[in-house]
């Protein structure tokens, strides 16, 4: 009886012991694991020389990877101090990881940033400020040198939060066969938009039964046209939102218009015939369309993927009374989070790539990446004048890029609401729900409703 | 006592999981939404300010309701009928019902985002399959997700396409019905509609109040779909709660509201769902 006892009882702290120590094993077996891929990890420089690391993260992968590769590798191998350890991150997770690894206090310690939320985030006090960093030569440099498009984004309230890397740009890629085909000189773009819409038309291609095959030009997107009309979404002088504005209807009522004069119908099955936007299966590629308002980034994919297609690039030509050289831009950003462990590497890396002390040598970084110059200097660089040799159609853009008619997402704390109430109110004006006016009417309204939620709730 | 312990030890692992990972959450979410928090920063508490602001002040919020509502109340009924209806046709005695079984069966557990990427290309106005097909017989088919008025109507269809999982449920309520039961409805001189209407239904409806309650608790959280397809458009006419949810939460940085937003969503799944428990001696039959 004591021995069945004591085997019971022998049994039972076994069982104890294997249900408390198995999670136990597992768990340092995982950690050991963890240890094993993080010591993995890190280049064997890293160990050799015991330099601080610098965590960075970063979204670009495929086509760019190697770009980002060779700019941590250049980094790396210029410095004895630090060492940046580069980790790339899905784009889709990017924005959701950044905020956790913040919120729980093991940020990067440089984070690169698409999402136009600098507002947004420096507002949450998730970013550090990266003008306090500057030595007065670079903050010369940076103010009086760069292009207005890198200089003026990325501050709020008074401070820079995102310093910009790349900025995308927006001009009209044409094919110059299909103006001879339409006895049109490929040699003389249109200088209006007037004229670039009625010459669309002559380009216009349909089959038998009536349905498009190709569209000469279609003008889509508000963002993208409210520039040319002198329009924007934000009034540096108040700092505030300047939405219904006469410029911004003006825009509108021209996207509507040309879409009305085609038929709305038409252009919608016409757009959701298209393949995709995405690399080779860009509908300018085919030939879907004679004239494309993209992006400078299409200038690098159309060397991959239709090295023997004949094109040319444009800026978007104003319509009467507009602004010449403008476009809306989406930048991308450097920044340093908040809880950053070793700020001051993440700035000597920033700094480095950027240029700021020596733009001459990142315009290296800024062809392998196919971006357009931050400043004059880096624009006429022996390196990106080689890039523009390899590839003229990047002059339009580099003109672009220089303007002061560039209009990017607002510096408001609510501006991806902004930005997706815009997306909203578009499509409202194009399958005709709200004419322009009310479109625009609606956008502020809803802006409205939004600042005085924020405010309500002790935001603002 | 020793016994108990030993109990707990072996769910230990999982006790802890279900502390750190859910009671957690759920209490912490509480508290947030009480507060204004911005994910990063400590959460800074406003009393009823997010309840407060979505009901008074926040179109999108009644706009979201409304969408998923209309989903609820189509998607769950549609559901429901062609579930039962294809458990009584896979309930016949047919050879190879094994094989139609499975197939009908499979879609229900293909992933949710691969389903959805394959129904965006099927749904293109332009170059789907769908409209191909109907342009074959001369008809022109909708725009499907590009239209307001379609939109959500087809993600009505798309969850269609899952039925699967609850008629293999139904199916097993359909084996479960005695056969003496039939007997006696023929004998006492039903037809077959009676004895579906009398024997069948009666007797299947604790399935379908399991499928009911199931189904609405789970359009109530319709994301995946919405997300990968529409992303809430055309004209937000897709924008479900649990997307603009989301979006407060992780795109505007508003996770005090989002919590709020949660709450709501939790106190409407428990009005419901108590509707139905309140509502089934009145029709869910609990025979044997």
């Amino acid at each position: 009886m004591t021995r069945r006892t004591s085997d019971a009882s022998r049994g039972r702290i076994g069982a104890i012991a294997i249900a408390v120590l198995l999670p136990v094993a597992i768990g340092l077996l995982l950690s050991s694991r963890a240890r094993l891929i993080t010591a993995a990890n890190p280049p064997p420089v890293a160990a050799a020389t015991k330099r601080i690391p610098v965590t960075y993260w970063h979204m670009w992968s495929g086509q760019w990877q190697p770009a980002m590769d060779e700019v941590v590798a250049d980094f790396n191998a210029s410095q004895d101090k630090y060492e940046v350890i580069a980790l790339q991150v899905p784009y889709a997770q990017a924005d959701a990881k950044f905020m956790m690894a913040v919120a729980g206090g093991d940020p990067p310690d440089v984070m690169a940033q698409w999402t136009q939320a600098i507002s947004t985030w420096s507002e949450g006090g998730i970013l550090q400020p990266l003008e306090t960093r500057m030595t007065p030569e670079e903050r010369r440099f940076f103010e009086q040198e760069t292009f207005p498009v890198i200089h003026e984004n990325g501050w709020h309230k008074g401070h820079l939060y995102g310093l910009v890397m790349s900025v995308d740009l927006y001009a009209c890629y044409y094919r110059p066969d299909d103006f001879r085909k339409a006895g049109l000189d490929p040699d003389k773009f249109p200088e209006t938009l007037e004229e670039l819409t009625a010459i669309g038309r002559k380009l216009d291609q349909k089959d038998a039964s009536g349905r498009l095959t190709r569209l000469g030009f279609l003008p889509q997107g508000f963002t993208n046209y409210a520039p040319s009309f002198g329009g924007g979404f934000y009034d540096a002088t108040t700092g505030k939102t300047s939405l219904d504005t006469d410029a911004n209807r003006r825009a509108m009522s021209y996207l509507v218009d040309t879409s009305k004069a085609i038929g709305i119908e038409k252009v919608r099955r016409f757009n959701s015939g298209l393949k995709s936007q995405n690399g080779a299966a860009w509908p300018f590629i085919d030939g879907s369309f004679a004239v494309a308002l993209d992006g400078e980034w299409r200038v690098l994919q159309l060397a991959k993927y239709a090295p023997d297609l004949e094109y040319r690039v444009a800026p978007l030509p104003p319509p009467a009374g507009g602004k010449r050289l403008a476009s809306f831009s989406n930048t991308g950003f450097l920044t340093i989070p908040a809880g950053a462990k070793h700020s001051e590497g993440a700035w000597a890396f920033i700094k480095f790539w950027s240029g700021l002390d020596n733009p001459e040598r990142a315009a290296k970084y800024s062809t392998s990446f196919g971006w357009l110059p931050s400043s004059p200097r880096m624009a006429n660089s022996p390196d990106y004048r080689a890039f523009l040799k390899k590839y003229p159609q990047y002059e339009a853009f580099v003109t672009l890029a220089a303007s002061p008619n560039i209009v990017t997402t607002p510096p408001v704390p609510y501006q991806l609401f902004l930005l997706d109430r815009l997306i909203t109110v578009d499509e409202l004006a194009m399958r005709g729900a709200l004419t322009p006016t009310q479109a625009l009417a609606k956008l502020t309204s809803d802006t409205e409703q939004e600042k005085g939620r924020r405010k309500g709730l002790g935001y603002e | 006592m020793k016994k108990s312990l030993t109990g707990y030890a072996f769910i230990a692992p999982w006790l802890l999981g279900f502390a750190a990972f859910t009671v957690y959450p759920f209490v912490t979410s509480i508290y947030l939404s009480f507060t204004r928090y911005n994910i990063v920063t400590p959460p800074v508490w406003i009393g009823l300010g997010n309840y407060r602001t979505l009901l008074t002040g926040d179109p999108l919020f009644w706009k979201s309701l409304g969408v998923t509502f209309s989903f609820a109340f189509a998607a769950v009924p549609l559901g429901v009928i062609l579930g039962v209806a294809l458990a009584l046709l896979l309930n016949l005695n047919l050879r190879g019902m094994s094989v139609y079984r499975t197939i009908f069966f499979l879609p229900s557990i293909l992933p949710t985002v691969a389903t959805s990427v394959v129904f965006l290309w099927l749904f293109n106005p332009e170059i789907g399959l769908i409209n191909r097909l109907l342009r074959a017989i001369g008809v022109t088919g909708p725009e499907w997700l590009q239209s307001p008025t379609t939109a959500l109507p087809s993600l009505v269809l798309l969850s269609v396409w899952a039925v699967g999982g609850s008629m293999v449920i139904y199916l097993a309520g359909l084996k479960d019905v005695p056969a003496y039961l039939y007997e006696a409805a023929t004998i006492d001189g039903a037809n077959a509609f009676q004895r579906f209407r009398h024997v069948t239904i009666p007797m299947l409806s604790p399935v379908i109040f399991f499928n009911v309650v199931m189904g609405l608790i789970g359009v109530f959280q319709y994301f995946t779909e919405a997300y990968i397809m529409t992303q809430g458009g055309p004209e937000d006419s897709t924008r479900f709660y649990a997307l603009y949810l989301f979006e407060r939460a992780w795109r505007y940085l508003d996770m005090g509201y989002a919590s709020a937003m949660a709450w709501i969503l939790f106190l409407i799944i428990m009005v419901f769902t108590g509707i139905l428990f309140g509502t089934q001696r009145r029709w869910v039959h609990y025979e044997g």
